[in-house]
């Protein structure tokens, strides 16, 4: 009977076989992707800047000190401000607190504001710091700064109102709230993707990183690119289909993160400067949206792409007819849908700005040329590599018909695989070809043990006096011309098994000693990480089994 | 076989002295350069920061030097067919415009910039992620072996494999990259096979002491030689080839990677041969046991 045939009953050999095929198949459908560093193309690795903080202060203080108040009292859902004397107009406005009531009376103003003591402290932290401040946390409320502070820093920012971070580890914490990494992803990939850039990779590291992949651009591009805003603009309609332009990007001061209304409805606040205010309240004058708001929507445009829609607000046209406004919002409407709207919008009107403050912390770029040389010097590794190891086991056992199954079964471990890579898109950078180089040497190392094992236990089992009946059976069944396949043998089964205990010792101590290479140097070294915890896994399950019955025949017939 | 003799006839005690000397010998090398240094390695770049461009050498090294000069340059080598050029720390304004400056004047640079707070994570995930790694490969050996004596020694002799290793970079100036830091965590799980061998067959056959070490040496050998090879290989590959071939470029990574792991493995040969060998042999000869490699 023939030995492939008598292999193919074995469910482990079957198991081999179709695995290998299949990642054959997968790499010819899907095909291998390569990372930048072999592909050529430039990579950033952004820091989030920014705080999860409380603090303890009260917004009577920052309000006395910000109005240079006399007196502050607290009602229901508001406060009472009074300052001796005038308070300018747009002052209420600068602080954030737009809609503020001022009734002037004996040299006295009383402003009245509404707004919640977080609203209060959340204002004064975001005027403060020039920065986004949001509130992230009930009970205790915490404040999520997204720019560069410590502790320290924001100890002195609260000192002259009073206030303070309290003690604790809890209190002060680095970096930003997963959604914040998460929205700054999406609005680097939706700037990356509107500038119709291909085969851009945003990802996360931590809750402080994110990297930047950019296929085929050089890092001077790339930085710009990251860099640069949008081109946002303003229009209004006049007459049936025309519109005219009204105002860029810059004019846009600040955007707010989306808020909802009463009623369920969501808008994003956001801020134009005192010009582009006035240019806006001329435009809308002179094109008829205060008297006839429905006729002449505002529309807004990024690069070229209407991104909004609406007619002036009654309210605010009724405001527009008598000075400029700076505080409007652009609403979007209820639901879930009006918030998931609203928090796009929002990414668009910041085109440009990201949520957070970004540094780079690193970055990079390799040429297209000499990635493919590296390729190519890599694969020549491998190949002398593997060459070596095969040289190697030839000079020990003297004996092809080992050497070959050895070095086919390593080298299949590898197409294993890249079948993997290629189904899951994974790319393979120059790390990761590294790391294959591993593989296939563990892999024949696990072989090596798996062969004397089963070698040496035959030395050891030939005296005949520890030879089990059925042991003698089946040597003298051998000789009558029946051959009893080896993989019967109880002997044979012990000494695979105990080849195993080696194998998965020395399998699980070189996969969980890359476990911390995961997450090690911002996913330089994932690849190389991943790739050698797989080799090992699936070399393990799948090959190292298959390889002990076909090496078990082989040494039987010889 | 000399090695036979020295693992079978010496008394195991007297043996033992040569790899605590070596140890020790390791130790105070990382303990110096701890000392001169603030590390017990040199750093290299990606953990010290600055930027690292290599350009095709297409004019003299001091016309290149000359062309960056307006840039806080600290070397320049030639790499085989291109200058590796490094860079101190700089303004974030500054580095864009050298990476300007570079990408108009060579068509093929490649350049890592790596800044200060890269680099201290870096150096903080480095003394998180190598003990951790260690751990765990431990927890795993007990957990093989669940014989505190047997584990403790394959553990000591990864420990002293790393140890050597680490020393060794510091006699042949490579620095600690994220390649070599790669190479100090594969030497972790990598080191332990030939251990683990030694100590399956030790524990799990029976016969002499003695002679199931000489016989687990045939294995572990061949296991090592062909890991040396592939990992020479690609010393030669990655080190020499743009010399025979000369479009081909030195990587550093590999070099480095390959170094440490060649020193690691020669070490682990000395460790799982010497070191764990005798351990075994004394714990398995102890007086007492009467039935020795009669375990389980």
């Amino acid at each position: 009977m023939s030995l492939a045939s008598e292999l193919f009953k074995d469910r482990r050999v079957v198991l081999y076989v179709a695995a290998v095929a299949l990642a054959i198949i997968f790499i010819g459908f899907f095909g291998l992707k390569f990372g930048l560093d072999l592909e050529g193309g430039s990579y950033l690795q952004l820091q989030l800047q920014g705080a999860v903080a409380q603090v303890d202060v009260s917004p009577e203080e920052i309000l006395k000190v910000q109005f240079n108040a006399t007196a502050v009292e607290k009602h229901a859902d508001s406060y009472v401000v009074t300052v001796a004397g005038q308070v300018p107009a747009t002052l209420p406005d600068d602080l954030g607190y737009s809609g503020a009531k001022m009734v002037e009376r004996e040299n006295t103003t009383k402003v009245t504001i509404v707004a919640s003591p977080e609203t209060v402290i959340t204002n004064y932290l975001k005027k403060s710091l020039d920065a986004d401040v949001k509130i992230v946390g009930v009970a205790p409320v915490q404040y999520e700064i997204r720019t560069n502070v410590t502790r320290d820093s924001l100890n002195l920012l609260l000192a002259p109102v009073g206030g303070r971070v309290p003690q604790g580890q809890d209190a002060f914490v680095e970096g930003v709230t997963p959604d914040t990494v998460d929205e700054t992803k999406k609005v680097l990939d939706s700037k990356l993707n509107r500038l119709g850039l291909q085969d851009i990779k945003v990802r996360i590291v931590g809750n402080k990183f994110n990297l930047i992949d950019l296929a085929g651009m050089d890092v001077a591009t790339a930085q710009d690119v990251v860099g640069k805003p949008g081109k946002f603009e303003i229009r209004i309609q006049t007459e049936d289909n025309q519109s005219v332009h009204v105002l860029y990007g810059d004019a846009v001061e600040s955007v707010d993160i989306p808020r909802g209304d009463r009623n369920g409805g969501w808008g994003v606040p956001f801020v134009l400067s005192e010009e582009g205010a006035k240019i806006f309240q001329k435009a809308a004058m002179d094109a008829g949206a205060i008297k006839n708001p429905d006729a002449h929507p505002i529309s807004m445009y990024l690069d070229k792409d209407e991104i909004f829609s609406a007619p002036l607000a009654a309210e605010l046209a009724g405001s527009l007819e008598k000075a400029p406004v700076r505080n409007m919002e652009a609403r979007v409407g209820a639901g879930d849908a009006g918030s998931q709207k609203a928090k796009e919008l929002y990414i668009h009107l910041r085109e440009g700005a990201l949520p957070v403050n970004v540094q780079v912390v690193g970055s990079g770029q390799v040429s297209a040329a000499l990635g493919k040389q590296f390729k190519i010097q890599m694969v020549i590794a491998g190949i002398i590599a593997l060459l070596a190891v095969a040289f190697m086991i030839f000079y020990r056992y003297r004996e092809p018909r080992i050497v070959l199954p050895m070095v086919t079964t390593s080298f299949s471990e590898v197409v294993m695989m890249l079948g993997i890579w290629a189904l899951a898109g994974w790319r393979l950078d120059l790390a990761s070809l590294a790391g294959i180089i591993t593989v296939i040497d563990t892999g024949v190392d696990q072989l090596v043990i798996i062969t004397d094992e089963l070698m040496r236990g035959g030395e050891a089992a030939s005296s005949t006096a520890e030879r089990s009946i059925k042991e003698r059976a089946a040597a003298a069944a051998e000789k009558a011309g029946l051959k009893v396949a080896p993989a019967s043998s109880k002997v044979y089964l012990s000494r695979l098994s105990r080849a195993f205990s080696i194998i998965l010792g020395a399998a699980a101590t070189t996969a969980v000693a890359m476990l911390p290479l995961l997450y090690m140097g911002f996913g330089a070294l994932t690849g190389f990480a991943l790739i050698i915890i797989l080799g090992v896994i699936l070399g393990v399950a799948i090959a190292r089994p298959a390889y002990g019955r076909i090496i078990g025949y082989i040494l039987a017939e010889s | 076989m000399e090695l036979d003799d020295i693992v079978s006839k010496y008394p195991p005690r007297q043996i033992m002295l040569i790899p605590i000397a070596i140890i020790a010998i390791a130790l105070i090398s990382l303990g110096v350069t701890y000392l001169g240094t603030g590390s017990p390695v040199h750093l290299g770049i990606e953990f010290t920061g600055g930027t690292l461009v290599t350009v095709p050498a297409t004019e003299s090294e001091d016309a290149v030097a000359a062309e960056f000069a307006g840039y806080p340059l600290s070397d320049i080598r030639n790499v085989g067919s291109r200058y590796m050029l490094q860079f101190g720390p700089m303004s974030d304004s500054d580095y864009a415009q050298l990476a300007k400056q570079i990408n108009s004047k060579y068509d093929n640079a490649e350049i890592r910039y790596m800044g200060p707070i890269y680099s201290q994570e870096l150096q903080a995930q480095a003394i998180k992620y190598l003990p951790i790694s260690f751990l765990l490969m431990a927890i795993v050996v007990f957990l093989v072996f669940r014989e505190p004596i047997v584990s403790l020694l394959v553990v000591i002799s990864a420990l002293a494999d790393i140890l050597i290793a680490a020393a060794s970079m510091n006699l042949t100036g490579v620095q600690l990259s994220l390649g070599t830091v790669a190479a100090l965590l594969m030497l972790i799980g990598y080191s332990v096979d030939t251990d683990i061998l030694l100590s399956m067959r030790v524990l799990k056959r029976k016969g002499i002491v003695e002679e199931k070490i000489i016989g687990a040496m045939g294995t572990g050998f061949t296991m090592t030689g062909t890991t040396i090879a592939a990992v020479f290989s690609l010393i030669v590959v990655s080190n020499f080839l743009y010399l025979i071939i000369p479009s081909f470029t030195r990587m550093d990574v590999i070099a480095d990677m390959s170094t440490v792991l060649i020193f690691g493995l020669a070490a682990d040969v000395f460790n799982t041969w010497i070191t764990n060998a005798q351990g075994l042999r004394w714990y398995m000869n102890r007086p007492k046991k009467a039935a020795r490699g009669q375990r389980r």
